[in-house]
């Protein structure tokens, strides 16, 4: 909840978090972005990272795939389609709280 | 880099906003400029090996280069022409290191199209400008660096501003030397274009990481 009374999206409310999945969701559906592509662009440490992934993930708002590329183990992380949904609900949650007016 | 895992102060919905677009934009453009820093090296290298054999041609074979005027066009089509494949197969190696699907393959295709727009503009304003001659020819040189170091600049300005001096030092690579250096500019050019290429890729991986 923000000081505004619309309910916000908590798990996605959060800095770091907001950033990850607005990260995902500005891919296309199904897309998938790599651990290491996440942390560099968003400048978190792996450790920082991947607790957040876990609370999002436990939120089924993503889901992560570990796979072998050029005998490199990779991580890639792509949204769920649940994810998408309540992003989309928190944008519009977030415009109404960003056009709301105290009654007078 | 963040250190702390502890859960940071709740976000106004203002700084909500303003996180969302930041970080879309932020997202985007780090798939435009993929592999931009093996890209400059590579093509710094090419550039200079480019203007070391012409060089080399003109002081070591001064009667091989007289009778064949269009020698240049060779080495630089030959060499320019790698440099796009190499570069082509950096970038897209280095999307798909960082995303899978639609979005990073449509990033790669505009890239492409963006730098190719570039190469053919390197053509096309020569020839408009009726420069393809054996009398304006060495001309045409100068027009390819301002080309592409304008290619830099509006790529800069739409995905990394601070590319935009790479753009610049193309130039200056360029044309200070063509100005001051005379009969050793071309290895002066060659120099100076490389130094500008690994500083760019160095200054960019610096601040990626920062």
């Amino acid at each position: 909840m923000t000081d505004n009374l619309i309910a916000l999206d908590e798990t996605i409310h959060q800095p770091t978090r907001l950033r990850i999945m607005t990260m995902l969701i500005s891919q296309s559906p199904s897309d998938r972005l790599a651990y290491s592509f996440i942390q560099k662009t968003l400048g978190l440490t792996g450790g920082n990272l991947t607790i957040h992934l876990r609370k999002l993930e436990s939120a089924g708002y993503l889901s992560t795939t570990k796979e072998f590329l050029d005998a490199k183990p990779r991580t890639w992380v792509e949204a769920t389609p649940q994810g998408r949904r309540a992003f989309t609900d928190y944008l519009s949650n977030l415009v109404q709280a960003l056009s709301w007016k105290p009654p007078s | 880099m963040q250190d702390t895992n502890r859960e940071a102060p709740p976000l106004t919905p203002e700084e909500s906003w303003n996180t969302i677009h930041s970080t879309f934009d932020r997202a985007r453009a780090s798939l435009y400029i993929a592999g931009i820093t093996s890209i400059l090296l590579f093509s710094g290298a090419v550039v200079a090996v480019a203007f070391f054999t012409h060089y080399a041609i003109e002081t070591l074979a001064p009667a091989f280069a007289a009778e064949r005027p269009w020698y240049p066009g060779l080495v630089w089509g030959v060499l320019g022409a790698l440099g796009m494949i190499g570069n082509s197969i950096i970038g897209y190696r280095a999307g798909k290191n960082l995303s899978e699907g639609a979005t990073a393959r449509n990033a790669g295709i505009r890239v492409f199209a963006f730098w190719m727009a570039v190469i053919s503009a390197c053509f096309l304003i020569p020839a408009a400008a009726g420069m393809w001659n054996e009398e304006s020819g060495e001309m045409i040189p100068g027009v390819t660096i301002g080309v592409v170091a304008l290619g830099y600049i509006l790529f800069a300005i739409m995905y990394r501003p601070m590319l935009a001096t790479v753009g610049v030092g193309i130039a200056a690579a360029y044309y200070l030397p063509d100005y001051f250096a005379g009969d050793t500019a071309l290895v002066f050019q060659g120099a100076a274009t490389l130094a500008v290429c690994v500083l760019g890729a160095m200054w960019l991986r610096r601040s990626s990481a920062s």
